[in-house]
């Protein structure tokens, strides 16, 4: 099986002062593409981090991460910077869409940095995943004219458009209201499904955790469990 | 198609970006524009007002005083001050038909300008006298007659004089009173010549104005004793001929001529002309800084831009845009608002500049007979000089984007995971 991503041995400690606070100690793990992976535990379990870690938004102070078979490894800033735009996609807990940019434009955003200069295929695109996530006729819409849910269905669409290796999601519900929640749950799994997009999430919502196909709990930086549900694209 | 480097936003898109983001805080940039725009008022009104001023004074050198360029007898130019009698020009014939051929060449006629002191009888002042040419060829140079305030033009062998307005005053004389001329004539005696005042003359050139009385070039030649002598031969180019390619030239067939040299009125006014470059820097300066005071004002406003947003550039950096694109969205950000600013600064400015440069400012009206610098007087015009107004329009946009620099620097060096967590 063809792996998403891959963790060998990282470890993140962050330092205040002269004492070290260990965040993750020595997790060891493969994501399958496809995956719908929930990373959960209780507060200060880490589950940010390794989630940090993953969207190279932070480097692991020791360990391997590999993304879509590249390591991240020694990369420079602007390395990161291209890795993270072709690799990976994210969705935020509160939303982060541009508000001066309609929901079309902000799903388009990701497609202008990926350089593609067609805007005949940008089109294409947008139209079809906004078409996908369920907001063909509110395109033209900016965020503040849109409810949480279809806020947080165009960063879906956001993050899919330019179909990643990997999609984060930290907390993507925590911000919305129980059937809203259900609804972007479902609709992400369907994108899982339909489209095999990988998917991991940090969460302590149940309703995430159900309908993960993997649930990974994390105490004190390292692997409590790792229960494999098998309702997964993988 | 514009080449797209991942990692980057293309300019248009940037620019979009960058407008939309400038209605997110209407008020903001509405005070940040009008700083700006107050500013780039001044600064375009006082630079045509300048340019137009400048135009006029060296428009007024020529017509009153220089000519397009003088030919003298080698030696002259370097004690012209002084208003010496030798070295003169004496056969003037072969040199004036030779300049006349030159082509470019409108007009020369000859001078003698000498030293002279005017008296009523009781007050007595130094002054110099110019003695003009009143066969037709001083007009066809010089715009004598254009300035005359009061009385008349000197009728060709008519005795009498055109008088300096400041002199006038001084006097206080009128066509039709008589003043003594006082002088020595070339060989050192003394003469005396009693004149009526023909036309009192006043061309805002206060070497003129305050110094110089004019009467006809045979009376000049009469009483210094010194037949067929000019201390100067004034050329008048062309309309629209280029001066510097008349002047080379003039330059030409002056040199092959003994005994003379040729002076351009860049030349001949040197001092004036480095004048206008010192007010010009001066102006330069003060206008500059008074600019740079409005747009520090825009980095302020994209500094409170990229605290607002942090979480926005966190998630652009998050989604990959470079830390180059970040800088590039702030700067286009603080170039947007220093070019709106400076349009509606230059909107405005056009205004006055349009309509004073079409109906003219009456300085005497404003200021009196205020001397304010330059050799003009009456209506001035400022100058509508677009490509002036266009460049300081794209300056106050370069300077704006100078202004982003350190708030688009300080955004570009924000972490990523810390500017995410930014509430």
């Amino acid at each position: 099986m063809t792996m998403a991503a891959s963790l060998t041995d990282v470890e993140k400690t962050y330092r205040t002062g002269a004492v070290g606070v260990p965040a993750i100690r020595g997790i060891t793990l493969e994501i399958e593409e496809g995956a719908f992976l929930s990373i959960a535990g209780p507060s200060g379990s880490g589950k940010t981090t390794l989630l940090n870690l993953l969207g190279v938004l932070d480097t692991p102070t020791a360990g391997i991460i590999t993304i879509g078979g590249e390591s991240t490894e020694g990369l420079s800033a602007r390395d990161i910077a291209d890795f993270r735009n072709t690799h990976l996609g994210f969705v935020f807990q509160t939303f982060n869409l541009i508000p001066v940019l309609t929901a079309f434009e902000n799903v388009e955003f990701p497609l202008h940095l990926l350089g593609v200069g067609q805007p005949a295929e940008r089109r294409r695109r947008v139209e079809e995943i906004l078409a996908d996530v369920g907001l063909g006729g509110l395109s033209d819409r900016r965020p503040n004219e849109l409810s949480g849910g279809q806020q947080q269905r165009v960063a879906v669409a956001r993050a899919l458009v330019k179909e990643p290796t990997l999609v984060l999601a930290d907390e993507p519900t925590a911000n919305l209201d129980s059937t809203t929640a259900e609804e972007i749950m479902a609709l992400m799994h369907e994108m899982n499904e339909r489209r095999g997009t990988t998917f991991v999430f940090s969460t302590h919502d149940p309703l995430v955790m159900g309908h993960a196909s993997r649930l990974i709990m994390l105490r004190d930086g390292q692997v409590e469990s790792d229960e494999r549900r098998g309702n997964g694209h993988a | 198609m514009p080449e797209i480097i991942p990692g980057t936003l293309d300019l248009s898109t940037t620019v979009r970006l960058g407008l939309r983001n400038l209605f997110r805080n209407r008020r903001r940039t509405l005070i940040t524009a009008s700083t700006v725009a107050i500013a780039v008022i001044l600064m375009q009104f006082s630079f045509s007002l300048m340019m137009g001023l400048e135009q006029q004074s060296f428009d007024n050198l020529i017509n009153f005083q220089t000519g397009h360029a003088k030919v003298y007898a080698a030696g002259y130019f370097a004690d012209r001050n002084e208003l010496p009698l030798e070295p003169t020009l004496t056969d003037i014939g072969e040199i004036r038909s030779a300049l006349e051929g030159i082509n470019g060449v409108a007009a020369t006629t000859p001078r003698l300008t000498f030293f002279a002191q005017l008296s009523n009888g009781v007050d007595q002042i130094p002054c110099q006298g110019i003695g003009i040419d009143l066969s037709g060829s001083d007009t066809d140079v010089f715009r004598i007659p254009e300035a005359i305030l009061d009385g008349a033009y000197l009728a060709e062998s008519e005795e009498g004089m055109l008088l300096g307005s400041g002199l006038a005053d001084l006097f206080e004389v009128g066509p039709g009173d008589w003043l003594t001329v006082l002088t020595k004539t070339a060989a050192g005696a003394y003469e005396a010549l009693d004149l009526p005042v023909v036309g009192v003359i006043g061309t805002g050139n206060p070497l003129i104005d305050q110094n110089s009385f004019l009467i006809g070039l045979e009376e000049a030649r009469t009483v210094l004793e010194m037949p067929e002598a000019a201390t100067e031969l004034a050329l008048r180019f062309r309309l629209g001929v280029r001066e510097s390619a008349v002047m080379e030239r003039v330059d030409a067939a002056v040199a092959s001529a003994p005994g003379v040299e040729v002076k351009g009125w860049r030349s001949i006014e040197d001092n004036f002309i480095a004048l206008t470059k010192i007010k010009r820097s001066g102006q330069g300066i003060m206008l500059g800084i008074l600019l740079l005071m409005a747009v520090v004002g825009i980095t302020n406003t994209i500094l409170m831009a990229t605290y607002e947003r942090t979480r926005e550039i966190g998630m652009l950096m998050a989604m990959g845009l470079r830390s180059g694109g970040v800088r590039r969205i702030f700067l286009v950000e603080g170039a947007i608002n220093g070019l709106l600013g400076g349009a509606i600064g230059t909107v405005i400015a056009l205004v006055p500049i349009i309509w004073l440069a079409t109906t003219g400012w009456d300085l005497t009206a404003t200021y009196g007979d205020m001397d304010i610098g330059y050799p003009v007087r009456g209506v001035i015009y400022p100058a509508f000089n677009y490509i002036m107004i266009i460049a300081i329009w794209l300056a106050t946009g370069l300077l704006a984007t100078a202004a982003a620099l350190y708030p688009a620097a300080r955004a570009s060096r924000l972490d990523t995971v810390e500017a995410l967590r930014h509430v």
